[in-house]
């Protein structure tokens, strides 16, 4: 494929002349004359531009009106005259912002965006340093939550619309419309209900003045009165770039550092609002160490290392590690080294265990948005599992390319569980006609991107084979979801320490040591059962809980903010993760490094300097050795009766989440998903109260009837979904 | 017998002559000197007449200061606990004394005149913490600086601003 001819033209821009390519925006291409156009609305990631807010005119040879440079592309022999050139433009600009200020409040001292402002420094730069307005301003009520994480003030509002246009045109969420007309339109939420999606908090950032702020962030901190440490989100498989802002050694907010090829300067309300629980009420200050039945006491470092190394030498051998997928490259290589190399252990529960074989076609996150044709595999909804792919795929859409989503609730309907059938079918060219359809459109594109959201142990591989069948070249990629942040990092570190590969924690023999790294693995139920064959059990974690009725000594742990290391996301990219505030005890890699002193492993207490820089380079594609041969797939689903339950893991879930409050009504209500012909055959409709179970034994959640739904299927949240088997009964209550 | 016995008796006659007259210097601190009108001294925050703070706690005054030795953390009006007019307020409010050079720049950045520079400059404390001066103390009214000792005692020349105008 080559890339299309780009035609230059020249353009004059205040006297200087400059070459771009037909059609870019004139903001861009003054910038590259070196002029900067001032601008409210212009937003290039926000789709087509506007012109709401008139700030950027500018007189143009041959028209007789100023023009809004932001609607104008370049076009040769375009003569552009700011207003560092043109006087009338500069009055234009003047009388813009004053129109704009009339009635805007004049509260700065009062607002959290004073400072950092744009409005601020525009009017500063370009505007009247005098108001005539000496008439009452306009008022509304404020500030109006419209979410508990989000605070809408409109007053300030000066109706650029960034904010709904992100609602529509880039989450496509179309929850935060403008009402109403001239001066008194208004942002607002349907019918005051919260803004409830996953990437609400990004329209805090996007706008210009402080009419949409976080309310987390209210009246904590002033630009000159913080810092703003560079560091990656620990959250989920994307590793989205962000800026910590901290202010007097705690972090106050988390905003969004643009990786274009990553995240594309979004980022999610989970990455954006979960850092509250570094200051959670159970959160575990020194270690622990079990004084015989009765509980726990507190005791000093030395102690508990004392303690670890005397409980891990009395194993002798047989000890597996419990990983929880959040961890560092550095932590998870130390964890692994003491078991394998200091111990001789070599049981490992890996969060992830992805194929290496999927970097033959690995690509960074931005292609999926070139691509031509997107296929997503699995159970999983991809924005529960990796919220930003999602939003690529979103944007590959309205870019015209066709998304394919095969599932139960996917455009292609298969049965739960089958991911791997199909991939096998899409890739013989077998199965029902739209499938097989499918396979075609997917062989005959020249740039396609693959994801697959699913939970089967052996994805990687069936993945990278369906790749490797499909010929997928340069410019396509394949994306597998990993269930945990770093669980790519995690499972490379394990298996760097030694040899053999995991093992099965299903036995029944007894086990000499166990240790739970992290509060994910300690909430994993097949970690807890495990726990009950082991003699002594290590646990770090950062907050109390079920771990400590069966671990022997837990040490404090920290978040993804409080250390430093290397993480490796979804794409197969290392990037660096940075202390942004310090622990309020050792962390986990010193306390490992003095373990690994008792134990003889060297240990280095500390990530090395600089693994990776700023904007992490995505590694190049590894070779493919051999292509990988289908697997036998065995389908998991059986039959039962009723209907069969997808339990998915929500976004907002996980220890870090339960313990915000402004994120609880994020978290999914009780509620079961069922196909519409079920819910017709049972006669229920969405919002009625349902008895979910088997033989009478149920429990009441509110149904929600979803359309694209495979029938025989109903979807529910991990965290309602406690004590339901395979199959359920659902009934009208 | 001093050597030069002359120049001698003539220093003695001036001492002899100054011990009838009025001291020029002042007992401190029986006696405190009026400062001038704009001298910069101890700050104050100021109220408004119906008895709420004038400071919203936007930590302009923080920005300003070249010592950096002002500390702002704002907090939320509610009906329930209103301090100030506008939607925040200043929690903490905390000049340390030690650090401060009585610029000025402070009261020049204040939007709504809530923080002033008084009259008072005795600010020793034994204890540096004790430099901290807190929101209550910095609300306080000012003790009084009043001479304590008769004025008519000392030769005090008149302040120029006081003869001049």
């Amino acid at each position: 494929m080559s890339a299309p001819a780009v035609e230059l033209v020249t353009v004059n821009v205040d006297g200087r002349e400059v070459q771009v390519p037909k059609g870019t925006g004139m903001i861009e291409t003054a910038l590259a004359a070196g002029v900067e156009i001032p601008v409210f609305c212009y937003e290039p990631r926000l789709g087509p531009p506007v012109g709401a807010c008139r700030m950027c005119l500018c007189e143009v040879e041959g028209m007789p009106k100023l023009q809004a440079a932001c609607t104008l592309t370049a076009q040769d022999g375009m003569e552009l005259r700011s207003a560092q050139t043109s006087a009338k433009a500069a009055e234009g600009q003047n009388a813009v912002l004053e129109f704009i200020l009339l009635n805007h409040p004049l509260d700065c001292p009062d607002c959290d965006k004073g400072g950092e402002c744009p409005l601020q420094d525009l009017t500063f730069r370009w505007g009247p340093s005098n108001t005539r307005m000496h008439f009452p301003k306009r008022t509304f009520e404020k500030p109006i939550p419209i979410s508990p994480t989000i605070s809408l003030d409109r007053e300030r509002c000066i109706l650029c619309y960034r904010c709904t246009r992100f609602s529509e045109g880039v989450s496509e969420d179309l929850q935060l419309v403008a009402a109403h007309r001239g001066a008194q339109s208004i942002i607002t939420t349907f019918e005051e209900e919260p803004y409830r999606a996953h990437f609400s908090g990004n329209v805090t950032e996007l706008c210009p003045v402080g009419a949409l702020l976080p309310s987390t962030y209210r009246f904590r901190a002033r630009p000159w009165e913080i810092d703003n440490t560079p560091t990656v989100c620990g959250l989920c498989p994307v590793g989205c770039n962000t800026w910590a802002t901290t202010r007097e050694g705690k972090v106050q907010r988390i905003l969004s550092r643009n990786h274009p090829e990553v995240d594309d300067g979004w980022l999610c309300d989970k990455g954006r609002f979960t850092f509250d629980h570094l200051r959670a009420e159970d959160r575990l200050r020194e270690p622990l160490v079990r004084v015989r039945r009765r509980g726990f006491e507190a005791v000093g470092y030395d102690d508990a290392v004392r303690e670890v190394a005397r409980g891990l030498r009395e194993a002798g051998g047989s000890v597996a590690i419990a990983f929880s997928g959040g961890e560092t490259v550095e932590q998870a290589s130390a964890l692994a080294r003491l078991v394998r190399q200091g111990l001789g252990g070599d049981a490992a529960i890996l969060p992830d265990d992805l194929d290496p074989a999927v970097d033959a076609f690995r690509a960074p996150l931005s292609a999926i948005r070139d691509a031509e044709i997107c296929l997503v595999l699995g159970d999983e909804p991809v924005m529960e599992r990796a919220p930003i792919v999602d939003l690529w795929l979103r944007a590959a859409r309205r870019a015209g390319a066709e998304v394919v989503t095969v599932g139960p609730a996917g455009s292609v309907s298969t049965p739960p569980g089958s991911a791997a059938a199909t991939s096998a079918e899409l890739a013989g060219g077998g199965g029902s006609d739209e499938l097989r359809d499918a396979g075609r459109r997917l062989r005959e594109a020249s740039r396609v991107a693959i994801v697959w959201s699913g939970d089967d142990h052996d994805s990687g591989r069936r993945a990278a084979t369906l790749a490797a069948s499909l010929g997928l070249g340069d410019g396509s990629g394949l994306y597998v979801l990993p269930r945990s942040p770093n669980g790519r990092g995690v499972a490379q570190a394990w298996y760097e320490a030694g040899e053999g590969r995991g093992f099965d924690p299903s036995g029944e023999e007894e086990l000499g040591a166990l240790i739970v790294s992290g509060d994910e693995a300690a909430y994993d139920p097949r970690v807890a059962q495990l726990a009950e064959r082991a003699r002594f059990v290590f646990a770090t974690s950062m907050f109390t809980g079920d771990h400590t009725l069966w671990a022997h000594v837990v040490a404090p742990g920290t978040s993804y903010l409080e250390r430093d290391g290397t993480v490796v996301n979804l794409e197969g990219r290392a990037q660096r993760q940075r202390r942004v505030v310090d622990p309020p005890h050792l962390d986990e890699l010193e306390l490992l490094a003095r373990v690994g002193t008792e134990l003889g492993v060297p240990i280095a207490p500390w990530a090395a300097e600089a693994t990776v820089d700023d904007h992490a380079e995505l590694a190049p594609r590894a070779q493919l050795e051999a292509p990988p041969e289908f697997a036998p797939a065995a389908s998991t689903n059986g039959a039962g009766p009723g209907l069969e339950l997808v339990v998915y893991r929500p976004l907002f879930s996980g220890p870090g989440v339960e313990r915000v409050e402004s994120l609880a009504f994020q978290r999914p209500a009780p509620e079961i998903e069922l196909a519409h012909a079920d819910a017709q055959a049972r006669g229920i409709a969405t919002g009625d109260t349902v008895t979910v179970g088997l033989n009478g034994s149920g429990r009441a959640l509110r149904a929600a009837v979803r359309r694209k739904l495979r029938p025989g299927v109903a979807r529910i949240a991990a965290e309602h979904a406690d004590g339901l088997g395979s199959h359920v009964e659902v009934t009208k209550a | 017998m001093s050597p030069q016995p002359l120049p001698s008796l003539k220093g003695f006659a001036v001492t002899l002559r100054q011990i009838f007259r009025k001291p020029i210097t002042q007992e401190y601190p029986e006696y405190k000197r009026p400062v001038y009108p704009r001298f910069r001294g101890r700050h104050r925050l100021n109220l408004h007449d119906n008895g709420l703070e004038k400071c919203v706690g936007c930590s302009l005054c923080a920005a300003a200061c070249p010592a950096d030795c002002i500390r702002v953390v704002p907090a939320e009006n509610t009906p329930q606990n209103r301090v100030s007019p506008g939607e925040r307020y200043a929690r903490i409010y905390e000049i340390n004394m030690s650090r401060c050079i009585f610029c000025g720049y402070c009261e020049l950045a204040c939007p709504f005149d809530a923080i002033t520079l008084g009259n008072e400059y005795e600010l020793s404390e034994y204890h540096r913490d004790d430099q901290i001066y807190t929101k209550e103390m910095l609300l306080a009214p000012p003790i009084k600086q009043v001479p304590v000792a008769d004025r008519e005692r000392y030769d005090t020349p008149e302040p120029v601003w006081k003869t001049e105008s």
